[in-house]
């Protein structure tokens, strides 16, 4: 490198382009790695969304078709944090939150739809906490102490706002399919879930826009509730 | 929020009805947690505004100096003092919030960061008519920073810094050229930036400069922007990144700035061709502002 002449040190710029040209490349490195985590995560949906059509009783085959793109989506989360583990978190980690929330929610839905219990009981209505889709996931959650890879809160709640959201629409769909147990195990699941919204102290970000939205989906699967009620289709054991 | 919901009935009465929910232990952790986050997160942006505030005073003294290349004026000093002294505060304060992983999370920063670049730059070039190099001035601010470790400047804060700062140039050179009648220009000699250069921290810097050659000629601002905009214009920032966007909406402004001083110092050649040698414009307000709208 030539010395400087003018005001400017020739090294200067040379280095921060080659500073640019590295996040680039990393940024490439990484994009790859998301598209496919992309791509399994549509799959995830793509099988789940069948349980709209499917009654509880044959949901099992579902949820264990829907195990191979869970399986592959863990996979790319793997590779993915394994890159991201040696580069600042959260320099690049809004390029892949979307899609780790996308898998995050798959997997409660999954699980929420008994995916995880053996012997076909597949109402199961089980909620996992951040801790186990972790352990699904094979990543660390809330990490505050090491700058590596890991499941944050936020990306975990927006994930449980979108499972509300599908359950709304599941509550209505189960009647269709003569199941007028389920919209009253989903109304009270998304009123316990509305109510742990609502301990906290949300800024004005995407996370409580969206969460504000949570209410009308409850109000929506109280309707359906309303509706069975109205007509005396509520089966009298659970009322 | 809270009327929100209140409004809503129904809503109001579920609450009543489900005190305790079997996830509220799980979300008062995530308040926790979240009220942690918003905490740090407000205290980093008062800070930036701070130090961007200080910044911007710092610059307003600069901006009465007419030299270019020697110490800064003892007014210059005693005067920005204070400023110097908040920002070195502001850092202090949020550095522990910005260590380790949080570094990156709380980006918002960043606006504090290129302000302080740009009066850092400007006062860097007076007294040296230079550029401060990335690492100096990632190390000035960690000098600055607390014992948590220093608060980190980015690339992408320098550059846009650097940016801001050809604004500054512009307005100084305009200054100049309405009130004296000439761009300032500095002395040939190349030692005093070494004399001047802002801290001990320039390893180095020394060994690509030290052959000193003196036939060096004396670059007037000008040719110092013109140099600048073109290291500027050269750098190669991908499209799908947000510095992408950054740049593109600096890059601009910073042009328009390089075009106001070229023009202005047509005006200045072919009106002088006019005056009897030695006739300097009336140092007015009113002359200044024709020049500078220019």
């Amino acid at each position: 490198m030539a010395g400087q002449r003018g005001m400017v040190d020739p090294a200067l710029f040379h280095n921060l382009q080659a500073r640019v040209d590295e996040d680039a490349a990393v940024r490439d490195e990484l994009q790859g790695i998301i598209q496919a985590l992309e791509k399994h995560n549509r799959n995830i949906t793509f099988v789940l969304s069948r349980a709209h059509s499917t009654p509880v009783a044959r949901l099992s085959s579902v949820l264990e078709e829907a195990k191979a793109p869970i399986q592959n989506a863990v996979d790319s989360i793997s590779k993915l944090s394994e890159a991201a583990s040696k580069l600042p978190y959260y320099k690049f980690n809004s390029m892949w939150s979307r899609q780790v929330q996308d898998s995050t929610y798959g997997i409660l839905l999954w699980a929420w739809l008994g995916g995880r219990s053996s012997g076909g009981d597949a109402k199961n209505g089980h909620l996992l906490t951040i801790e186990e889709v972790g352990e699904i996931l094979k990543v660390p959650v809330n990490l505050k102490d090491r700058d590596e890879f890991h499941l944050t809160i936020e990306e975990y709640l927006q994930a449980l706002i979108s499972l509300v959201e599908e359950l709304s629409r599941l509550a209505r769909n189960s009647v269709t399919l003569g199941d007028y147990e389920r919209p009253l195990l989903i109304n009270q699941f998304t009123k316990d879930v509305l109510a742990g919204f609502q301990v906290l102290n949300l800024k004005n970000d995407t996370l409580r826009r969206r969460s504000d939205s949570l209410k009308y989906r409850v109000k929506d699967v109280e309707d359906v509730v309303y509706d069975l009620s109205l007509r005396n289709l509520i089966p009298k054991q659970s009322q | 929020m809270g009327q929100k919901r209140t409004r809503d009935g129904a809503m109001a009465e579920a609450k009543q009805e489900q005190p305790s929910s079997p996830y509220v232990p799980m979300f008062e952790n995530f308040r926790i947690e979240l009220d942690e986050h918003h905490d740090r997160r407000e205290r980093i942006i008062k800070a930036s505004r701070d130090i961007t505030a200080s910044s911007k005073k710092i610059i307003f003294t600069l901006q009465r100096i007419r030299n270019v290349g020697v110490s800064l004026p003892e007014f210059a000093v005693k005067n920005n003092a204070q400023y110097w002294k908040t920002i070195e505060t502001q850092y202090k304060a949020v550095s522990a919030d910005l260590r380790g992983i949080n570094a990156y999370r709380y980006r918002q920063i960043t606006w504090g960061n290129q302000e302080f670049m740009e009066s850092l730059c400007f006062q860097h070039y007076l007294e040296t008519q230079t550029l401060i190099s990335y690492d100096e001035a990632k190390m000035h601010i960690a000098s600055m920073s607390g014992e948590a470790g220093p608060v980190l400047l980015t690339p992408e804060d320098y550059i846009l810094g650097i940016f801001d700062m050809i604004g500054e140039l512009m307005r100084f050179s305009i200054t100049s050229m309405a009130t004296n009648g000439t761009l300032p220009t500095g002395k040939p000699n190349k030692n005093k930036r070494f004399k001047q250069a802002v801290s001990e921290d320039q390893d180095e810097k020394i060994d690509i400069d030290s052959p000193l050659s003196e036939d060096v000629e004396s670059r007037s601002v000008l040719d110092d922007l013109r140099e600048l905009r073109l290291c500027l214009e050269m750098l190669d920032v991908p499209r799908t990144s947000k510095f992408y966007d950054d740049v593109e909406k600096k890059m601009g402004v910073m042009r328009e700035c390089v075009d106001k001083v070229e023009k202005a110092l047509y005006s200045l050649t072919v009106r002088g061709k006019e005056r009897p040698k030695g006739w300097n414009p009336d140092v007015k307000e009113g002359e200044k502002d024709t020049v500078e709208s220019r």
